[in-house]
């Protein structure tokens, strides 16, 4: 019954093709530009981590003026970084599976290959846990052992960017390079890897593509690194030197804690708490205790990582699709009724409304579904263009959630144009066309 | 005129009528959101800065050898690299300056009038912290007071310093007029910050989508960071192009261990308003392809039905009625249908601007748009409706008596 339902609809189609191309063509547009949207705003506000979302948490810590919180609009808030004297503290702590102070830098790399200038690249310093604890896909190698963090060993991280400008691609696991004026081991080649967001630094642009190199986080005191990104301090304890930068009350450190286990929760929830009147008794901490762990999607929400313009694209493109729908209810109500007759004809020797109606139907969720998939096409060249415009390295891209999401769009738009001319011509008296044969 | 039969034809079969108008009343109230976000964005990336932007060309220069922490090796390439870059032929102003206007990266403190004590937080202040002969290198004007000598360079730590601000910034911490010559106070510890010793007619700082892009105050430096160190450089106007391929060489002739990038200060805003830019191309098409979805509809409704109606239209011309008429009667009609829809629209666009606003921090829509829309809808569901209803006028009265 299905099938032959849905021959006589690609029969129906065929009759009139400039009229079904057309038909099409206005679904295809809908779809390709709300699925295009819809992508958008669901990566933006997607699940970067999903398998442990829920594990993974962000800690902040009261540290801020005693006189004046950190944020004036929302008082109850902590700040959102920490400092290095607090993130060293933590560290110490042996209850999260994996944890990890980190923060973004400019390091300088001077390529083996003498004809390369040096170049600047965006580095992320942090511990060994940094990678399991954030399922880092390599190509080659691995991170480093937590062996490494103390010390440090020069030991390195590098994307397949860097891979391909610095040693020509391959595995390059056990090379060297040098970074600022030590040389380091390559440790590991990253795989592509896009989180998006890119929840564990949203402070420092939640859409930019992952850091080049990844090396111990304690070179900071040789290399004397400054954060690069969102560094914020309430005292003048910054002072001249860079011991001084780094004993001071400034905050740029995110600190990252994979915590598995309610028990584990509690009992690194009631460390930091430990931690925090502890360092009270040293005169810091002067505001009330006030520790945060907000796991992923919390810390996402708590950042707002959705751009406005997203939401506002999303609801847009929804209704640009509704006006290709109710376009369609014109052009489809005339297709059929021009076919009164014939309808007529099948009404009189028997067929019912239903299947009239049903029949109609059919033909608008095949057109629905043909513009789909063409829209589904146009819809990847549109998120192609809007990453070139962008130029955020092919952050969108049409998943199976949203081929699907594409597919069910253009069938809810073939019912909003079907339904009202599919039940106005299964209305169709049989005994007036007769005559008019 | 025949509006009374119109409407009674309408009535009788209401189907096209409620298509049109809802079409219509959407399609207003989309475009017309689209077209104010459009204009509101628009209008920050294109009100002016107070700066020379398309003259202008920034070379950073990063080192990477240990020479720039001793005392004293900054200042003696940078005074030799500002030397040369000055002496680039086709270059009119280089100064040295930390952080960058419109780039999106800078430093921010608090400062508050020296007698005032009410307000405890003080006022944002964005600085940069400049060498000498900034004020020409970046094209701003001195309004008032002077600009930085020899003598206000590097005062000692804590001192304070003499400090030339942007008039908004005079304005907002001495709203009286009178801020040449006050002092600013650093509302974190009681201290004297500075002392206003010039006024700037406008300069945004590095936040140019803020509310506050037009505070921005110069320090007398140059800054000392040994892991950076920038200039701002003014060409004649138009030698940008000529100029920019020489920067680079002329500073690495002076010193080969840093990596340096040239890069026009057009281009650290574009990046900076991606978005917005990304946006205003986005919503123009759409706005575009939504105009043109919606007239080839009026189109294909009007043809379906004048063709319905091919008898009544024959009926009427046999009846006497002119061609002109019959094609009255359809624009009339279209009109009619359009004008209703875009009441409704009206309506519409209101309510979506509320919605956007909230979910989208869409800016509030002025009726003058909401006029500007409805004039180009009515326009174009006339101009849609016209081929058709011309269609209409060439049906011959002799319909009539055939195919009964």
């Amino acid at each position: 019954m299905f099938g032959y339902l849905i021959r006589i609809a690609l029969l129906s189609l065929r009759r009139n093709p400039v009229l079904s191309t057309l038909l099409i063509a206005a679904i295809a547009l809908g779809v390709a530009v709300s699925t295009a949207f819809v992508t958008v705003y669901y990566v933006y506000s997607g699940n970067p981590i999903p398998s442990k979302s829920e594990s993974l948490f962000y800690v902040q810590m009261d540290s801020w003026d005693p006189n004046r919180p950190y944020s004036r609009r929302r008082p109850e808030l902590p700040p959102e970084q920490i400092t290095y004297r607090d993130m060293q503290g933590i560290m110490a702590s042996d209850i999260p599976t994996y944890h990890s102070g980190m923060f973004v830098a400019g390091l300088t790399i001077h390529p083996p290959d003498a004809g390369q200038r040096p170049f600047r690249e965006r580095a992320r310093m942090c511990f060994a846990d940094f990678f399991p604890m954030f399922e880092v896909p390599f190509a080659y190698g691995g991170g480093w052992g937590r062996e490494s963090d103390r010390g440090p060993e020069p030991v390195v991280v590098i994307d397949a960017a860097t891979n391909d400008r610095v040693f020509g691609g391959g595995d390059s696991v056990g090379k060297t390079l040098r970074i600022e004026d030590r040389v380091f081991t390559v440790a590991g080649v990253l795989a592509p890897w896009r989180p998006s967001p890119r929840y564990y630094d949203p402070h420092n642009g939640p859409n930019q593509k992952p850091e080049a190199i990844y090396i111990p986080f304690e070179f900071v005191r040789e290399f004397e690194v400054y954060p690069g990104g969102n560094h914020l301090i309430w005292d003048d304890s910054d002072g001249n030197t860079f011991e001084e930068h780094l004993t001071s009350e400034g905050v740029w450190i995110q600190m990252w804690v994979q915590l598995d286990t309610p028990e584990q929760r509690q009992a690194y929830a009631d460390f930091l708490d430990a931690y925090v009147m502890e360092q009270k008794k040293l005169g810091r901490f002067g505001r009330p205790l006030n520790n945060r762990l907000l796991d992923v999607m919390q810390w996402l929400r708590h950042r707002e990582v959705v751009p406005e313009e997203a939401t506002g694209m999303l609801v847009i493109s929804l209704l640009f699709l509704l006006v290709c729908a109710v376009n369609l209810i014109g052009i489809l109500l005339g297709k059929f009724l021009a076919r009164a007759p014939e309808v007529g004809v099948r009404r009189a020797l028997g067929a019912s409304r239903t299947s009239v109606f049903l029949q109609h139907i059919v033909e608008c969720q095949l057109i629905g579904v043909i513009g789909g998939l063409f829209g589904l096409g146009l819809s990847a060249l549109v998120l192609r263009l809007i990453n070139r415009l962008l130029d955020n390295s092919g952050q969108f891209g049409l998943d199976l959630p949203m081929v699907a999401a594409g597919i069910g769009l253009s069938l809810v738009a073939g019912l909003v144009a079907g339904l009202y001319p599919a039940w106005r011509v299964c209305r169709v008296a049989p005994a007036i066309h007769l005559k008019l044969q | 005129m025949e509006l009374g039969p119109i409407f009674r034809a309408l009535m009788h079969n209401p189907t096209r009528f409620w298509l049109i108008t809802v079409e219509v009343a959407l399609t207003l109230a989309i475009v017309v959101n689209c077209v104010a976000i459009i204009l509101d964005r628009r209008e920050l990336l294109t009100r002016p800065s107070g700066l020379d932007e398309p003259n202008l060309v920034v070379v950073t220069t990063q080192p990477f050898v240990d020479d720039f922490t001793e005392e004293g090796f900054i200042d003696t390439v940078r005074e030799e690299d500002l030397r040369r870059l000055r002496a680039v032929p086709g270059v009119r102003a280089a100064a040295a300056i930390d952080y960058l206007p419109l780039a999106g990266g800078g430093s921010i403190t608090s400062l508050a009038a020296a007698e005032d004590d009410s307000e405890s937080d003080g006022h944002p202040a964005p600085y940069f912290v400049v060498g000498l002969g900034a004020l020409d290198a970046l094209g701003v004007e001195l309004v008032a007071g002077r600009d930085h000598i020899e003598a206000d360079l590097r005062p000692g730590y804590g001192e304070p310093e003499n400090l030339i601000v942007t008039q908004a910034f005079a304005d907002r911490i001495y709203p009286d007029g009178d801020a040449l010559g006050k002092s600013l106070v650093d509302t974190d510890n009681d201290v004297v910050f500075g002392y206003i010793i010039g006024i700037i007619r406008e300069m945004h700082n590095a936040w140019p989508r803020s509310s506050i892009a037009g505070l921005a105050m110069l320090r007398p430096g140059p800054a000392q960071d040994p892991r950076e160190i920038r200039y701002m450089v003014r060409t004649e106007p138009g030698a940008l192009d000529a100029v920019f391929n020489q920067l680079e060489p002329t500073v690495l002739a002076v010193n080969a261990d840093r990596i340096i990038t040239v890069r026009p200060i057009e281009e650290y805003k574009r990046r900076y308003f991606d978005d917005e830019i990304v946006l205003v191309k986005v919503l123009t098409v759409l706005a575009v392809l939504l105009v043109a979805v919606t007239s080839l509809g009026i189109i294909g409704l009007t043809s379906f039905s004048v063709t319905q109606r091919t008898r009544e239209i024959g009926t009427r011309r046999a009846l006497g009625a002119t061609r002109s008429a019959v094609l009255r009667y359809f624009v009339i009609e279209i009109w009619v249908i359009t004008g209703i829809g875009l009441a409704l629209g009206a309506l519409l666009t209101y309510a979506l601007n509320y919605a956007l606003a909230h979910l989208a921090g869409a800016p509030s829509i002025d009726w003058p748009l909401i006029a500007a829309g409805i004039a180009l809808l009515w326009g174009i569901g006339l101009v849609s409706a016209l081929a058709p209803a011309f269609r209409a006028t060439l049906v011959p009265p002799v319909v009539t008596t055939r195919s009964v």
